[in-house]
Parts: C-alpha cells; structure tokens; sequence
C-alpha cells in the first residue's frame, strides 16, 4: 500500500469522526506496525528466545502504543516533514524500547553497577597494552588517570553509577532510564554533565583532547 | 574497556559541548531532520545541533537511523507490508 494522504489529508481525517477518522486509523496503525516490524526485523538479536508470535505480539504493541502517542500529539505536528515520517518515530521509540527490555530482562543492573564501579576505576580505562613509544604510554596513562580522579572525585554518585553503566556496561540508555525511574533527558544530562567535566579537567591539564584521540588512535 | 569504546568515548568528550539538546527536543526535530536529509539538503549543516545530540547519544541515533532508512523506503515506493516483515522473523 502505497500511501497517497497528503499531510493535510492525514490531518483532516484523523481529526474527523465516524467511517472516515475509523479508515484513517486503520490505515495509520498499519503503517506504525510496519515501523516496529522493520525495527524489529534489523534487532532479531534482541529477541532470541521468543517465536514468531511473541515478537508480533510486541511489534502489535508497539504499533497500539504508538498509535495513542501520535493521536495525543496531532497537534505537535508542524508539517516540517511528511506526517508518515513524524508519526514513524513515535513507532520506532517504542519499539526501540521494547527491544532493548526484552534483550536486558533478567540482567541486575544493580549488580552489573556495582561490580562495575568496584573496578572500573582501574582496569577498565586500561585495557589498552602499551605498544607506543614509552614518552606516549606515559601520556596516556596520565590522560587516563586524570579521567579516573574526575570521575572518583568530582562526579556525584549518581553520574558514576549511570557511567558505569553506560560507558562501562554498554547498558542501553532506555534501560538505565527504567532502572533509575527517570527519564531520558534527566539520564541525557547526567551523561553531559559528566562529559562537560572530564573536558574541562583535560583541558585544564593542558590536554586538548583531539591531541588525545590521535595519541590513542595512534598506539594501534 | 576495549580500546575502540574507550577511543569513542574520548571522542564523546572532545565534541561535547557547553549548551546540547535533550532527548526530547531531537525527537521533536527528527522528523524534520530525516526529511531535509532526504531532500538532498546538507541536514548536518542546517540543524547543527540534531546532528550533535545524534553523535552523542546512541538512542536517538539509532531511532533516526530508523526512520531515515524508513523514509527512503517510502521514497522509493513503499515500506514493505506488515505480511512481508513478517516473514523476516524467524
């Protein structure tokens, strides 16, 4: 099916009642569960473990939940962009969502974050042998032992167990969000905040940190 | 920590800057991004400050990835059915 609505159409139907808003629906809950199905078909990893109809099953919950979010927010859209492309992403968040929770489930973030922050501190930022020159190895080793006390010492608790995570733990952000009962911009900020601070203790230091990329992008 | 996560995230840290965009706010502009990338448009040029939370945050970075894929399928003739999806799932 290929979609013929103009965004205006969309609009009007949507907004209509009886035969004309129920087709429009169906129409759109269609093209929302493609959305989720595509997400899905290109994240299969994320659902080993379920058949073919526990993951229609998401993808069809997806596709409801999304539908709801995009009624709720008909009048968000500013016609920057064809009203298919907007309300996709409404489909892919969640359906983004749901894989990764089903991916993570069964995984103690907890115990995942503290095994991380008992030793992140030191093995984790080095890892890397030193194959440099002995004058480079020097370098980074104190580029990372700056980025160890900014963390230790200038990160509230809270930026280190999200950093732990995130950067230490690969935890998908929407999974650290729902382990924290927050939400993505207040994780966001955290994150950012923590960065803000390692770049300006580098610089600091006198590290401009492109210098840094290629001292490490160059011990390879 | 492997030394390319370790280096993507140095990288993460050389391009951080003071003010950034929430989550929130580049999902409200995705859209509008995908479909200026689609145009031909340079959407990196034009909204800056998208293409920076993108860098940034792997989330919203795969949701866009989505929808731009998504974007240029409806550009060529359409997404595929819901029926065909399906067949994809093992």
């Amino acid at each position: 099916m290929t979609d013929t609505r103009t965004n205006q159409d969309w609009l009007h139907d949507l907004n209509a009642s009886g035969a004309l808003q129920e087709a429009a629906i169906a129409e759109l809950r269609d093209l929302l569960l493609r959305a989720a199905l595509y997400f899905f078909s290109r994240n299969l990893g994320d659902f080993r473990g379920l058949n073919r109809d526990e993951v229609m099953q998401r993808a069809e919950d997806c596709a409801q939940d999304a539908l709801i979010a995009v009624m709720d927010h008909l009048a968000d859209f500013r016609g920057d962009s064809k009203f298919t492309t907007w309300a996709y992403k409404f489909s892919i968040n969640m359906a983004l969502m749901a894989a990764r929770r089903e991916r993570w489930k069964g995984v103690s973030l907890d115990e995942l974050a503290s095994s991380g922050e008992s030793n992140f501190l030191e093995p984790a930022i080095q890892d890397h042998s030193e194959r440099g020159a002995p004058e480079q190895s020097a370098m980074q080793g104190e580029v990372r032992k700056i980025i160890r006390d900014v963390i230790k010492h200038e990160l509230t608790d809270k930026q280190q167990h999200v950093i732990s995570m995130m950067v230490f733990n690969e935890v998908p952000l929407d999974e650290v969000v729902r382990h924290l009962g927050t939400n993505r911009n207040a994780v966001y900020k955290m994150l950012h905040d923590a960065r803000r601070k390692i770049k300006g203790s580098l610089q600091a230091r006198g590290f401009e940190v492109g210098e840094m990329l290629s001292l490490f992008g160059a011990s390879r | 920590m492997k030394s390319d996560r370790f280096e993507r995230w140095l990288q993460n840290i050389y391009t951080t800057q003071d003010e950034e965009i929430s989550c929130s706010e580049c999902f409200d502009a995705v859209s509008h991004f995908v479909e200026v990338e689609l145009s031909g448009a340079d959407a990196m040029v034009r909204m800056p400050k998208v293409k920076q939370h993108l860098d940034q945050c792997p989330a919203c970075q795969q949701e866009y990835e989505t929808l731009r894929d998504l974007g240029r399928l409806e550009n060529e003739g359409g997404v595929p059915s819901a029926d065909d999806l399906q067949d994809l799932i093992p």
